[in-house]
């Protein structure tokens, strides 16, 4: 069952995360041959079965807008398209402005927004109350809103997915860890597990918080860091938090989900790498709990009833790395999400898909291709919406 | 004053009386067991069920506070508690009706997909009723907010029962003062030893080994007073707990957990029930027939049962049905009667009663054990996930040790484990050999029993979770669907995620999965143990943050 039936495969993904099994999907929907998909963990064991399930389309870079527009709109169709109900509710983004500088942030970012179609809103504090009902009066000075924004429940998208690409014919093992890659005049010939080699000819980095282990074990020097992020969930109420609300000061994030939990987390600097588990810590259900009621005082009722974290695969510029590395052919990295692969997720891997085919893509390799980190001088940061 | 004055509160808008140290449940126990609850989903009638603080049968709402467990709050007066999650009333709900609509079941997995368009619709009708009741009242947290207690000691002692007070015993004769902390509002004491009751650990993390005192464990006082202890050395002393059991229509009020039946009987000795089948034959169900007898309308047992047993069910005039399978509960708000089925025959039996009494497994409290990373071994005898210890207790975690019956020793050896590892932590051996476990090998009775019952046609909801309202066939979805292992089970199913962090749904699902995966249940895997280990107001943890609380009032 945990090997792979074929001694060669077209392609060869690692992770079975939601860009790993998108990329699947295009793939085998294109004819793209055999296809194999190794994960070292369990289905949805890593950041794709993790996350606070946020879909947002509010972004500083325009090309982030594209994609993320493209995405929501895969979103909706994703229930008929996959069988099953990921509930995709569009009941929007609302980014919380504490000084006067990131207010002056957010609305540029809303003008990008606004230019590239979508009606993102500037808010002032009364605006900000009337979406959310119980804000501490004088905790916000203002905020953005785009209400076609939204989460989706983060499992069933796996399910669904995983289902439809085993029934394309694509194979999946699970519990099976790729271990470096080998090479025949300076291009990929194959991948080593640690159940043994299988031949190809494409390997695809999409292993989210490991995938800058799995480049290096290749023998190629990326950027990509994993950060652990935390994340709680309380008892299921019934909802009385639409949007998802975020605020980019200090990386909060919570929404009430269709359970009706309240589901969200903040940023804690953690030291990097995997090496430090996917339990929570002892100080973030403090820090976590604090900043929760001091913003909406009537949470403090509410029980926790868990608390875990997962591993952001984050790069120097805050945008991710889609595309085959110049250094070795056959190599294509899907990673560098930096936490927001599930937002990403369908309109990235198409592009994915594009590099690994041959085919054009409307992606500039300098913003997000792996050589733009090859130069002289590192990219500058490009996207510094880094949160939920 | 002559008499206790009692603290006047309302439920359900009628003023009740509350003597120092009663629960909400006990005031409502001389009417009879109530059906507090609505289960979350179908709003099927629910009672209490555990008696111990980690079900959700006896979830109320007081002073606007959702979900705080009648069977543990002890109301203050001028507290105002109401039943939840029921319209216009916890007897007469309408939405009981989603019951009869979806035989089976509601799959929010696949359905509520199509057409397309009516999805913001289905999005708001079913935002209107998720969730097990009303959001906190706006003012609900003003009344919860403590300055925290910071506490520092050698040694942190976790759970008040024989094997931890025989520790905080030892312990102090050798001339260490321990701190003892117990989720009981009253812990017998142990003179010498700080005591901390009504306090429940949260969260034990792995050890820090940098620090003076590596472990940072973050607990609470009910109703909601943050702890953090600083530790340098831990005994996890919690126990066990009596397992619920899958049969048809097995979340009908009465049925009940034996540690359920003992909490609940009042101190002058009225179970809350008049006849109970009483499940199992092991101790237990002894414990349950020699201190209820009076009220057993049958004993029945999965298998054979031992002769000590019989012969204490016919001096009680106790029928006795081994070998029987419990297929399913009758009734419609409590229960009425039971259908038994004799194993391998097919015989079919109906007693009359008015309660279930499962007292046929019992399985350690383990979850902080795994928390703290501790390694941790399946004990096939009785089926559970039991820590890997030395003779002393030791556990793999430096600075961790487990006592009692959380250890796998039953009842007899549970203070003389405690005196042992408190020996072990001060660095003198025991010259008595080490206690018997648990056996780590041999078959587990409930894994052939399952393998016959569910082999069978089904009548009546099968609960699997009751917290979420999971149904049985919803995790034998996982399975048919081609998913293996208990942790996508979780995820794929909802098993788990409840109120009572999986306590009465793991011990099941794992047999469950075991069987229908074809593997023994240690392959089947566990769950990660996701802190907090018990629900944990916000308002606790948000103390823990500062030193000391300021209060923001607004302007």
């Amino acid at each position: 069952v945990s090997v792979p039936s074929r001694s060669r495969y077209s392609v060869v993904i690692v992770g079975a995360g939601i860009i790993g099994l998108f990329t699947a999907y295009h793939l085998a929907g294109a004819g793209a041959g055999p296809i194999l998909v190794v994960d070292r963990g369990f289905l949805s064991s890593g950041a794709s079965g993790r996350n606070g399930g946020g879909v947002r389309q509010q972004w500083e870079t325009r090309a982030t807008v594209r994609l993320a527009r493209e995405s929501v709109a895969a979103y909706r169709r994703f229930g008929g398209e996959f069988g099953y109900n990921i509930w995709f509710r569009q009941s929007g983004y609302l980014f919380l402005a504490d000084s006067d500088a990131e207010m002056a942030r957010l609305c540029a970012v809303s003008e990008v927004v606004r230019s590239e179609g979508l009606p993102s809103r500037v808010l002032d504090p009364d605006g900000v109350h009337r979406l959310v009902d119980g804000i501490a009066p004088h905790a916000v000075i203002g905020g953005t809103y785009l209400g076609s924004d939204g989460t989706v429940y983060p499992f069933p998208a796996i399910w669904g997915l995983y289902e439809a690409v085993r029934s394309r014919g694509v194979e999946v093992v699970l519990g099976l860890e790729a271990t470096g890659i080998t090479t025949s005049e300076n291009r990929v010939s194959g991948v080593g597990t640690s159940r043994g080699h299988v031949a190809t000819s494409h390997v695809i980095d999409a292993a989210g918080g490991w995938s800058g282990e799995f480049a290096r074990r290749a023998g190629l020097d990326v950027p990509n860091v994993a950060t652990r992020h935390e994340i709680l969930a309380t008892e299921p109420m019934r909802p009385f938090v639409d949007p998802m609300v975020v605020r980019a000061s200090d990386g909060l994030y919570f929404s009430q989900t269709m359970r009706g939990e309240i589901v969200g987390g903040l940023t804690l600097a953690h030291p990097t790498g995997t090496t430090g588990g996917m339990s929570t810590s002892p100080e973030f259900l403090p820090k976590m709990a604090r900043t929760l009621t001091t913003l909406l005082p009537r949470l403090g009722a509410l029980n926790v009833l868990r608390a875990w974290s997962g591993f952001y695969d984050d790069t120097p510029d805050g945008l991710p790395v889609i595309g085959e590395d110049p250094r070795c052919p056959g190599f294509v990295h899907a990673n560098g999400f930096g936490g927001h692969g599930f937002m990403l997720a369908p309109a990235a891997t198409r592009r994915v898909a594009a590099a690994v085919l041959g085919t054009p893509s409307d992606l500039d390799p300098g913003q997000f291709g792996p050589g733009r980190f090859l130069g002289p001088r590192p990219p500058p940061a490009a996207e510094r919406l880094q949160l939920g | 004053m002559v008499e206790p004055p009692g603290r006047q509160f309302s439920f359900d808008g009628r003023t009740r009386s509350a003597q120092p140290g009663e629960t909400v449940l006990d005031t409502l126990l001389p009417e009879g067991l109530p059906n507090l609850q609505r289960s979350p989903h179908y709003h099927r009638p629910r009672a209490p069920m555990c008696g111990i603080g980690h079900c959700t049968g006896c979830l109320v709402r007081v002073n606007g506070r959702p979900n705080v467990r009648a069977c543990r709050y002890e109301p203050s007066s001028g507290d105002r508690v109401t039943t939840e999650n029921a319209w216009p009333s916890r007897r007469f709900d309408v939405l009981a009706i989603f019951d009869g609509l979806f035989p089976s079941g509601i799959d929010t997995l696949h359905g509520f997909r199509r057409p397309a368009f009516a999805t913001p619709l289905y999005h708001r009708v079913i935002r209107r009723l998720t969730g097990y009741g009303a959001p906190p009242s706006p003012t609900s947290a003003n009344s919860l907010s403590f300055p925290p207690e910071i506490r520092t000691t050698d040694v942190l002692v976790i759970g008040a029962g024989r094997a931890g007070r025989a520790v905080a015993s030892e312990l102090v004769a050798n001339g260490v003062a321990p701190l003892l902390l117990d989720r009981a509002s009253r812990i017998e004491p142990v003179p010498g030893a700080t005591l901390l009751p009504r306090t429940t650990v949260s969260f034990l993390p792995p050890p820090q080994p940098t620090k003076e005192a590596p472990f940072e464990v973050l607990a609470f006082t009910e109703p909601s007073r943050g702890v953090r202890v600083w530790a340098r050395r831990v005994v996890v002393a919690v126990g066990s707990y009596d397992a619920s059991l899958l049969f048809g229509s097995n979340d009908r009020p009465g049925v009940m957990t034996a540690d359920g039946a003992f909490a609940l009987t009042s101190t002058a000795g009225k179970p809350p029930f008049h006849t109970a089948v009483v499940f199992g034959a092991g101790e237990r169900a002894r414990g349950v027939v020699d201190r209820l007898g009076d009220h057993v309308a049958a004993l029945v047992a999965p298998g054979a049962v031992p002769p000590d047993l019989v012969r204490a069910c016919s001096e009680a005039g106790i029928p006795i049905y081994p070998r029987s399978l419990l297929v399913a509960a009758n009734g419609r708000s409590r229960v009425r009667s039971v259908e038994l089925r004799t194993r391998g025959s097919g015989a079919t039996s109906r007693v009359e009663c008015d309660a279930v009494v499962l007292a046929h497994r019992r399985v350690p409290n383990v979850p902080v054990l795994f928390q703290v990373g501790a390694r941790m071994q399946w004990r096939s005898g009785p089926g559970a996930y039991y820590p890997e210890i030395d003779a002393d207790g030791q556990t793999s975690v430096a600075g961790v040790w487990a006592a009692g019956s959380v250890s796998g020793v039953t009842r007899p050896a549970s203070a003389p484990s405690g005196t042992r590892a408190a020996r072990a932590l001060m660095g003198t051996a025991s010259p008595e050999p080490p206690p018997e476990r648990v056996p780590s090998e041999g078959g587990n009775e409930l894994e052939g029993y399952y393998r016959e019952l569910l082999a069978r046609p089904r009548t009546g909801r099968w609960v699997a979770c009751a917290c979420e309202d999971i149904l049985l066939q919803e995790l034998e979805a996982v399975t048919a669907r081609g998913y293996r292992g208990v942790e996508v089970a979780k995820r794929y199913s909802g098993l788990g995620t409840g109120l009572c962090q999986g306590r009465y749904c793991l011990p099941d699902a794992l047999l469950l999965l075991a069987l229908r995966e074809g593997r023994p249940p240690s392959e089947v895997g566990f769950i990660t143990q996701r802190p907090p280990v018990v629900p944990t107001p916000l308002a606790a943890f948000a103390a823990l943050d500062r030193p000391s609380p300021v209060r923001e009032d607004a302007a």
